[in-house]
């Protein structure tokens, strides 16, 4: 009996837990190089909150001094609009971290792996509920 | 004023019974559906096989399910290290969609955070019919067509493996040989298409809006919407849609969808053309319906099979999907395989 309620528990939580990988707009794969690992540290230049991915301009120092601009790829706005996102929400000057892969055709594009602030904090908080009436009583 | 406890039970069945007569609807007298609605759950499609038959979660294994979720969500809010390097060079090892490069973070997502419940019950699959709550076997013609479409998937090394090992056509080499998702057609299998389903990511919203001649459901994912037809007949059997020719007619307070003529590309995990699809939308109270979908296609399953969920009426608006108008990833995707090839021909003839 406890076998049993340990294997449920396990499937419970893969339920729960393991849906993360089956999605995306298109395959990361298909865009993104392994062979080209980046991180980047500069001021957003500015925000395209657009489907199917928004993307973030930051503005990047290299080591010769001169500047360049890359476009990181994030994900849909429609839910963080719901969740409260404002236009302002990143604003043009603010300081972020960006770790990812560069597009396979080699231009300052990369995916958004991991955006943060200069502390490490996220820019906004991913929510597991969208905060719809139905979350707490639904089909009751 | 004081309520005597014998009348409590009875006015627990009147107080719901009112607020459903009390629903809206439209000039002609039917349930008017029109609203948004938002289908984000926990509970998956089709059940794990460990649960066998049993339909319903505990109360606890629902509240289990509930905080795995919540407990991921705050894993994935955290900080991370702000002094943290590049990922590896060769990849981070992420699998399926993230392809060895990882995706984005958890800022995106919305996966919801529970399991619905329907009957008073958390359900443990939406899929009830089977009893397993699995789709029943594949046909020995549709296994044939699924495994003669595989092996032009390959892990994502970063280089033009289909030049170096001679496959023509290569993946790359026509735009609508790529995946419906990269095109921004009918992709994220269940929920853009028909019948509509969540898919577990994001943007799982569907709006209805009704008139008395034509029923409209718009999926948030990936911006589709389905025009039904009421007291029509099916188009004659040579025109496809991609979702499907949907007419639909009532049956007392039940809207009945019946929707045919897909054609071969239907997102509906490997269904065909042969596709049919009976929708059926009713009251459960005034801010939620029951939805419930049986599905046939006898070329591809060897049995028709269904499911019920509810869906729950919401505030939040739907943003447009505009998919193709901000596609920039599929001119990446392409240039990029452009300039892979060429690396590949300039290092087979060195």
């Amino acid at each position: 009996m406890k076998k049993t309620l340990i294997i449920t528990g396990a499937t419970i939580a893969l339920l729960a837990t393991g849906v993360s990988k089956l999605y995306a707009h298109h395959a990361f794969g298909a865009e993104f190089d392994p062979n080209l690992p980046i991180l980047l540290k500069g001021p957003v230049v500015k925000v395209e909150w657009i489907n199917p991915h928004t993307w973030i301009h930051v503005e990047v120092t290299k080591k010769d001094g001169t500047k360049e601009v890359w476009m990181v790829e994030g994900g849909t706005p429609n839910s963080l609009l719901r969740r409260g996102l404002k236009r302002d929400t990143l604003k043009p000057g603010q300081i972020v971290i960006v770790d990812g892969y560069q597009a396979k055709d080699r231009s300052t594009r990369a995916n958004g792996r991991d955006v943060t602030l200069p502390d490490g904090q996220k820019f906004f908080l991913g929510s597991s509920g969208t905060g719809a009436p139905y979350d707490k009583d639904q089909g009751k | 004023m004081r309520i005597p406890l014998l009348l409590i039970p009875a006015l627990a069945l009147v107080i719901p019974a009112l607020a459903l007569a009390q629903s809206p609807r439209t000039a002609d007298g039917h349930p008017d559906f029109t609203g948004t609605y938002d289908i984000t759950t926990l509970t998956p499609v089709l059940r794990p096989a460990s649960l066998g038959d049993r339909k319903a979660l505990t109360e606890d294994e629902a509240k289990a399910m509930a905080k795995a979720m919540a407990d991921k969500m705050t894993e994935a809010n955290k900080a991370t290290d702000p002094n943290r390097t590049a990922p590896p060079k060769g990849g981070d090892g992420s699998e399926g969609a993230a392809g060895n490069v990882g995706g984005y973070n958890g800022v995106w997502v919305d996966y919801g955070d529970q399991a619905f419940k329907l009957e008073g019950k958390f359900r443990t699959s939406i899929v009830v019919d089977p009893p397993n709550g699995r789709m029943p076997p594949f046909t020995p013609e549709a296994i044939k067509k699924a495994m003669s479409r595989g092996g032009r998937d390959r892990p994502n090394r970063g280089d033009a493996w289909w030049i170096k090992e001679n496959i023509t056509p290569g993946p790359y080499d026509d735009p609508e040989l790529r995946p419906m998702s990269e095109r921004c057609l009918m992709a994220f299998g269940q929920s853009a298409t028909t019948p509509s389903l969540p898919n577990y990511f994001y943007n799982n919203l569907k709006q209805m809006v009704q008139t008395k001649d034509t029923v409209i459901i718009l999926n948030e994912m990936i911006h589709d919407a389905r025009v039904v037809r009421m007291n029509a007949k099916h188009d004659p059997p040579e025109i496809r849609r991609w979702m499907g020719d949907a007419v639909g007619h009532w049956e007392g307070e039940v809207l009945v969808v019946d929707s045919t003529n897909f054609n071969d590309q239907a997102a509906l995990y490997g269904a065909d053309r042969n596709l049919h699809v009976i929708e059926k939308f009713s009251r459960i109270d005034a801010k939620t319906l029951l939805y419930q979908f049986t599905i046939d296609d006898p070329t591809v399953w060897t049995k028709s099979w269904g499911g019920e969920m509810p869906w729950a009426a919401t505030d939040g608006r739907i943003f447009e999907y505009a998919c193709h108008e901000g596609n920039y990833s599929f001119g990446n995707v392409l240039r990029g395989a452009r300039l892979l090839e060429a690396e590949a021909m300039k290092s087979m003839t060195k």
